[in-house]
């Protein structure tokens, strides 16, 4: 129930059988009551016809003729019937028709009384039934009361209703169905829009695309528009931060240069020295956190790193810086291997470690970079190993490195603060640092995995 | 050897250059970068030290416009941009290595040094050929094993021959590398020089490591041993 379309399809489908079910009701009663009616009116003919037919005998007592007009009342078993009866209840005539029939009394009618009643036959059959008491006046000035009555069976309206029933909820049924088929379409192309932005932002956050495209009907532009300026000045934040960082960085670290520059010139021994060491702990402490992660797992749009090219820039690069020795490289890439993050995190990462391994090396470096859990490289986490056939870093200052956080006036020699750098891209990224020897090269190897972005 | 600083910070420059003239380079300054750019493009230079964050022109950007005018010259990029992409960024431009600031002097004096024999090819810091060894990082001259006692000057002209070994180099080539601009232009005192060099590592004219191509200039003859 927590899609949009499935609520509206449930409302709107309740809200059909609502309107639908009091249509029927309303339409059947309607179409019952009318056809009671006509009913009534018939019998009431009938039981015109009755009267006129009767004719008083010598005797001054009412009688019938032989035969009536009526022809469904001389066939038996008809349907209607007719009778009449003295006040009493004594039955004086009977139709043919209800040859072998015995119509129920009823109540008692007053006098003038017009009647109409349902009432069932011995075996079960309902009937309509219309009673007339009239006090029949003789020539000679007296009157004698009768009873007349005709009933007609409703075995023929009652199916003649449920056919009607039967056709309305057909019907009915079928015009709902329809609706409801043709509104879920109509759902799916008003909610294609929706869908596509989804769409988009999936591929914002997989770096497919800048932006929201913008080819979106009216009531989503706002959204869109806003969603881009989101966008937008969340990488300008980063941007921003970024530009900050580099001038905090060149307006800290030149006079620094300086000053360790002015105090060379003194030559003055132990203040020299002295004054050198805190100028270090200054440089460390600004290095360490001006290399701070840029980006992390989070955030809102991680545009993905083509791996292979900046690795082979940093080898090229660090092919010159370590000319006289020429470590050998090797590279295995995952063909298409992308990471998630920021390009300067990205070879953060992989430039300490690199450039560690090319100082400690004797002559061999390996890089390899592969997707996590065998996933397609394309949208997966990333485990990046570099090693060295150097002398590898002690179990002691790997554990220190690993446990303690970083020191900085206690960081292991030479591998400190790129190392120190690399674990707390790798831990801002969610991911973990496992340092240990290389089995084939037998130097330092440390194995970087960075989890996939989680999704959505 | 004419190096190229360029930095933007006074004190800084002023106190590398110094060091640097204190070594036994000539140099060469600019403030910023559109002045870098035009000593760059238009000064004879043995190897360029650029702040990657100048003003007026980027650091980046004369190393790209340097390289794209076909000057091979070593260049060695100061920053203060300690990551990564920017070291990438400086040394895919062109940039041959690098040094994080705030440095000390013997670190950009070891690479200064180690990026010019490379220019020359040489692969190590230790340059042999024949019975002379030159040791760059220890300013040490030797024949056959035995130390040779050379003047500072002397030194620089035989360092400056050694590194370029095979290289005719002209009197003029020498005197503008290794003096300043303000030091007396006389060649006279190259050949001095020269003739005091070949005394020291030569008493018996044997090696004859030193040769004069008249009217050319001066090569270091003998063959290197080092392959690279």
């Amino acid at each position: 129930m927590n899609s949009l379309s499935s609520r509206l399809l449930v409302s709107v489908s309740v809200l059909l059988l609502f309107f639908f079910g009091a249509t029927t009701a309303v339409l059947d009663r309607a179409f019952t009551e009318a056809g009671e009616q006509a009913r009534q009116d018939i019998l009431d003919g009938h039981l015109v016809g009755l009267l006129a037919a009767a004719e008083p005998d010598e005797t001054g007592r009412l009688v019938m003729p032989e035969r009536l007009r009526e022809p469904r009342l001389e066939r038996i078993g008809s349907g209607l019937y007719a009778e009449m009866r003295a006040v009493d209840g004594t039955v004086l005539w009977r139709s043919r028709s209800a040859l072998g029939f015995e119509i129920p009394a009823g109540a008692s009618l007053d006098l003038g009384e017009h009647r109409f009643t349902r009432e069932t036959l011995a075996d079960g059959t309902p009937l309509l039934t219309l009673s007339l008491a009239v006090d029949w006046e003789l020539d000679n000035g007296a009157s004698q009361p009768y009873v007349f009555k005709v009933a007609e069976t409703l075995d023929g309206f009652n199916a003649q209703v449920a056919g009607f029933r039967r056709q309305l909820f057909g019907w009915f049924a079928a015009v709902a169905l329809t609706m409801v088929l043709a509104f879920s379409m109509l759902l799916r192309g008003l909610l294609k829009p929706l869908r596509q932005i989804e769409t988009e932002i999936t591929e914002i956050e997989e770096g497919d695309r800048a932006s929201l495209s913008g080819q979106f009907p009216t009531e989503l532009k706002g959204v869109a528009r806003n969603l881009n300026l989101l966008i937008d000045s969340e990488r300008a934040r980063s941007d921003r931060y970024r530009y900050t960082l580099d001038n905090l960085a060149h307006s800290l670290k030149t006079p620094l240069a300086a000053m360790r520059a002015l105090l060379n010139d003194r030559e003055g021994g132990d203040f020299s020295r002295r004054y050198n060491e805190q100028i270090d702990r200054m440089d460390e402490i600004v290095r360490y956190q001006l290399r701070k992660p840029a980006a992390s797992a989070d955030q809102l749009v991680l545009v993905p790193v083509p791996v292979e090219k900046e690795v082979a820039r940093l080898i090229d690069g660090l092919r010159k810086v370590y000319r006289d020795k020429q470590p050998e490289f090797d590279v295995r890439i995952e063909k298409g291997m992308q990471f998630r993050g920021d390009t300067g995190d990205f070879l953060e990462l992989a430039g300490n470690l690199l450039d560690n391994a090319c100082k400690w090396c004797a002559r061999r470096v390996r890089i390899a970079i592969v997707p996590s859990s065998g996933r397609s490289a394309a949208a997966s986490g990333m485990v990046l190993t570099v090693a060295d056939d150097g002398p590898g870093i002690p179990q002691e200052a790997a554990d220190a490195l690993l446990q303690r956080g970083m020191r900085l006036d206690e960081s292991t020699p030479g591998h400190g603060i790129g190392l120190a750098v690399v674990k707390d891209i790798a831990r801002s990224y969610g991911g973990q640092l496992v340092i240990q020897q290389a089995a084939d090269l037998g130097g330092a190897e440390i194995i970087v995995s960075i989890p996939p972005v989680s999704a959505g | 050897m004419r190096l190229l600083v360029i930095e933007d910070d006074a004190t800084l420059r002023e106190s590398l250059s110094r060091k640097l003239i204190e070594s036994g380079f000539a140099v060469e300054q600019a403030a910023d970068g559109k002045e870098g750019l035009y000593f760059a493009s238009e000064y004879p230079v043995d190897l360029a030290i650029i702040d990657l964050g100048l003003p007026e022109v980027s650091g980046l950007d004369i190393i790209k416009q340097v390289r794209a005018d076909g000057h091979s010259y070593p260049i060695l990029i100061l920053t203060a941009r300690d990551r990564w992409e920017d070291k990438v960024d400086g040394l895919s431009a062109g940039a041959d290595d690098y040094v994080v600031k705030p440095f000390h002097f013997e670190e950009v004096s070891a690479r200064v040094n180690a990026l010019l024999r490379r220019s020359g090819g040489w692969a190590s810091s230790v340059l042999t050929a024949g019975p002379v060894t030159l040791d760059m990082s220890r300013q040490d001259v030797r024949v056959n094993a035995e130390p040779i006692d050379l003047t500072s000057f002397e030194y620089k002209i035989m360092e400056y021959l050694m590194v370029r070994a095979g290289q005719v180099i002209s009197k003029a080539e020498l005197t503008d590398r290794l003096y300043d601009q303000d030091f007396e232009r006389d060649s006279n005192v190259i050949e001095v020089f020269i003739g005091r060099l070949r005394k020291k590592l030569d008493p018996d004219n044997s090696i004859k490591p030193i040769e004069t191509l008249r009217g050319r200039g001066y090569r270091f003859a003998l063959e290197r041993n080092q392959v690279d």
